[in-house]
């Protein structure tokens, strides 16, 4: 189907062509019945004035005689009007024709003509009209056949001319539509197709008048907006990586109020509990009181809005969160962040720093305490007096361990504990150890029992450190186990890179949700007892960070009021020459 | 095509305003009951004392809420589903108003149990109590998102409840007939116990509300109406 605007140029066209081809044989058929009326006129007014007529005898014959010379009518008039002779007619019965125009000009301006219609003949009449000497007129009236005629026939070839016009317009205005049309239709296709956000491409035109210049102009529109989509998608892309790569969970909430898009972070901080949350409002997502009080407080502000709230019951995660509005939108942007680790680690350093004062003080009240009891007097009597001093001996070195044993786990945790690591034969260090917790464990009657397989394999271990580890477990077992009990010390292979070592004793045990506490610093499962026993509630907590240095672990396992089984886990030696 | 924005009435916004509402005032019982029992298991008497002074914003939360859905009746003069919807709210508002003051019982008793040494450790307690709140909420859901098999599932959670409660009970007989001087502790962790118990009647009921409100049909005071019948 032809596009509106191809009629639009065809109409016009036609219009065009029709209307000046009839305006054109208008006046030529103006022009032509004119100069040919006027030729005829000449001819006539020649032909009166050459025959000289003159009232009299014969006067019948000779205007019979004009008559058919000139080929038209003559009628001879007197000067008051009156018809002499005629020569088609019968003068008797014709009115005065002193009136008719042409007689009036040719009485004034001696020549006279006039075209009348003659409804005898039908056509146009001209009539000449010229004074005689006698006074009176002779008239010459010729129809205007030829006249008649060659206008008909000019209108007739104007009339073809317009029939033959109507196709080469139609023609014409086919193909100049199509000129016209055919790029503005690529343009329509063109801009339709961006319209409907597909930017890709350009427009092709042939032409070099305005309709290329404006399809230049919209290729050059399209290269700037293809370059800004190109420009914003980067961006997008920035932003949207940033939001998906954060770590700090990120959800939009539209205008009406319904949770648009959130985040990995955020799905993986409550996805477990909380399910899919898009397109629900905040308080259906997370039922959170604290939350939802938070996010009532900024839209009544339209500040940003940072509050602490604490999610979940079981294990609750503690989050920062920050609402803010996102510029020139009417939406909300929410951030949780969370600091339930940082919250620890504080909780962890508040604890430390009480506990550290708190075991300081214990022995320091002491020995203050007894150090004035002396000087008040207690000096002068030498048996309380050396008990006192004793006492504080005592206190003074349990303060020493506690500084060593702090300074010790700070020199581990800081890295600056320097390891000697070696191949170490575990019976051998056993043998050095056992001496050391043999006395105290004669003192409470326990005996310990050793089971160290011959052919264990050494293990990479900084020897000192081993001893150390080694003596602590032992301690804690015969501190903890009741007079009579048994200490087990047995080692075994364990997989293929570990040699397992195990103090098995029979003491009172730890419950069984404590065990996990039993690395922090200063936990103590029986406080004063352990206190009592000079432990600085410290002794574990170096043992698990020696183990972590040692490429090993600890595993505690206890039942209460049976006995705990300390295991650790050493790594082989491996021979050079086995690494290839 | 040009997507037509969906742009929700006034009335609309209203009605969600209630859902949202009795979500809010869902989660303030939620936050109560695991209050109050956290002041408990970490004898927290402080703790408790918020607990029992934060709930007259429960009770002014509820009045209002009530308020909004009784303005709605009259103004809107919904019909169908909407006023099976606002009838419902209304219903579910009060019970969840007395969950709140089972959850103020509740720390009453654990301020009293704070001032004593504990009797035992507690174990069936939270878990009544994480049951319970999982029915608030779980019910409220279902009845945002009319979802009958939701509903259906909190009330068959009140039976896990109340199997608690029961063995809670056998559990403090034994101390108090080992040692009378547990008596009067035992007696008062019965009470919570029981609260817990009422706590989740109370989610029960929205649930079964929930059902009338979907299906039309009443399942209040059937036990264990299976509810394929009761909706078919």
């Amino acid at each position: 189907m032809r596009s509106r605007l191809f009629y639009k140029v065809f109409a016009t066209y036609l219009v065009v062509t029709v209307i000046s081809v009839f305006v054109v044989s208008l006046l030529v058929g103006r022009e032509v019945k004119k100069s040919s009326t006027k030729s005829v006129e000449e001819e006539l007014t020649a032909c009166a004035r050459v025959v000289d007529l003159s009232m009299g005898k014969d006067m019948e014959t000779k205007v019979d005689r004009l008559a058919s010379a000139s080929r038209s009518r003559v009628t001879l008039i007197d000067a008051l009007g009156n018809v002499i002779v005629d020569s088609e007619r019968a003068a008797a019965g014709m009115e005065n024709h002193l009136n008719r125009p042409e007689i009036q000009e040719a009485r004034v301006k001696g020549k006279g003509s006039a075209v009348r219609f003659s409804s005898t003949v039908g056509v146009d009449m001209l009539y000449v009209a010229v004074p005689i000497k006698e006074g009176g007129y002779v008239r010459l009236a010729r129809p205007l056949y030829e006249v008649k005629q060659s206008i008909d026939n000019i209108y007739r070839s104007f009339f073809t001319a317009i029939l033959l016009v109507i196709p080469l317009s139609l023609l014409a205005a086919f193909v100049f539509s199509y000129r016209l049309t055919s790029p503005i239709k690529a343009m329509e296709v063109f801009t339709e197709k961006l319209r409907r956000g597909d930017v890709s491409g350009s427009l092709l035109v042939k032409t070099t008048d305005e309709v290329k210049q404006l399809a230049d102009n919209i290729n050059y529109l399209v290269a700037e907006l293809q370059e800004k989509i190109r420009v914003a998608n980067e961006e997008k892309g920035k932003l949207v990586a940033a939001f998906a790569s954060m770590t700090e969970g990120v959800l939009i909430i539209d205008g009406e109020g319904r949770i648009e898009v959130y985040n990995r972070a955020l799905r993986e901080m409550f996805s477990p509990r909380y399910g899919d949350v898009q397109g629900k409002t905040l308080i259906e997502a997370f039922r959170n009181v604290d939350l939802q009080n938070a996010f009532d407080r900024f839209k009544k502000t339209g500040g940003p809005v940072t509050e602490e709230v604490t999610m979940g019951t079981l294990d609750p995660a503690i989050l920062d969160v920050s609402i803010s509005s996102i510029p020139g939108e009417a939406k909300t942007m929410i951030v949780f962040h969370d600091v339930t680790r940082l919250k620890k680690l504080e909780k962890m350093r508040v604890d430390f720093v009480a506990n550290v004062t708190h075991e300081i003080r214990t022995p320091l009240t002491a020995i203050l305490g007894f150090i004035e009891t002396l000087q008040e007097g207690a000096i002068e009597q030498e048996e309380t007096a050396k008990k006192f001093l004793e006492i504080i001996s005592r206190h003074a070195r349990r303060l020493n361990r506690l500084v060593e044993d702090l300074l010790t786990l700070s020199n581990i945790e800081l890295g600056e504990m320097k390891f000697f690591f070696e191949s170490v034969s575990l019976s051998g260090v056993v043998e050095n150890v056992l001496p050391v917790v043999a006395a105290r464990a004669e003192e409470k009657k326990i005996t310990i029992v050793k089971e160290i397989p011959e052919g264990l394999p050494p293990v990479r271990a900084d020897r000192d450190r081993l001893v150390q580890i080694l003596l602590n477990i032992l301690d804690n077992a015969v501190k903890f186990t009741p007079a009579s009990g048994k200490i087990t010390l047995s080692a075994a292979v364990e997989g293929d890179d570990y040699v397992l070592i195990r103090v098995e004793d029979t003491g009172i045990g730890v419950p069984v949700d404590e065990i996990p506490r039993l690395g922090e610093r200063f936990y103590r499962v029986y406080k004063t007892r352990s206190r009592e026993m000079g432990g600085t509630g410290l002794g574990l907590s170096i043992v698990k960070h020696l183990m972590a240095a040692h490429g090993g672990r600890m595993e505690i396992e206890s039942h209460l009021g049976k006995g705990t089984i300390v295991s650790l886990l050493f790594p082989i030696m491996k021979e050079p020459a086995s690494r290839l | 095509m040009e997507e037509k924005r969906h742009t929700s009435s006034q009335y609309e916004r209203e009605l969600r305003e209630v859902k949202d509402g009795l979500m809010y005032l869902g989660a303030l019982a939620e936050k109560a009951i695991d209050s109050a029992l956290r002041s408990l298991l970490e004898r927290n008497s402080d703790l408790a004392r918020r607990v029992i002074a934060e709930d007259d914003r429960v009770d002014a939360f509820d009045a209002e809420l009530e308020d909004k859905c009784i303005r709605l009746l009259a103004l809107r003069q919904p019909a169908a589903r909407d006023l099976r919807f606002i009838a419902t709210a209304i219903k579910v508002n009060g019970h969840l108003e007395r969950i709140g003051d089972m959850a103020v019982n509740i720390a009453q008793k654990a301020i009293i149990l704070n001032e004593e040494p504990q009797l035992k450790p507690y174990i069936d307690l939270p878990r009544m109590a994480d049951i319970t709140r999982e029915m608030i909420k779980e019910g409220l859901d279902a009845m945002v998102n009319e979802d009958v098999a939701l509903a259906d599932k909190v009330r068959t959670a009140e039976d896990t409840v109340d199997g608690l409660n029961e063995q809670i009970f056998r559990e403090l007989l034994t101390f108090m007939m080992e040692d009378p001087k547990t008596i009067h502790r035992a007696l008062i962790i019965m009470q919570v116990s029981k609260n817990l118990e009422r706590i989740a009647d109370h989610a029960k009921g929205i649930a079964d509300m929930v059902i009338y409100m979907v299906t039309g049909k009443s399942v209040r005071h059937q036990f264990h109406a299976r509810i394929d019948r009761a909706s078919s």
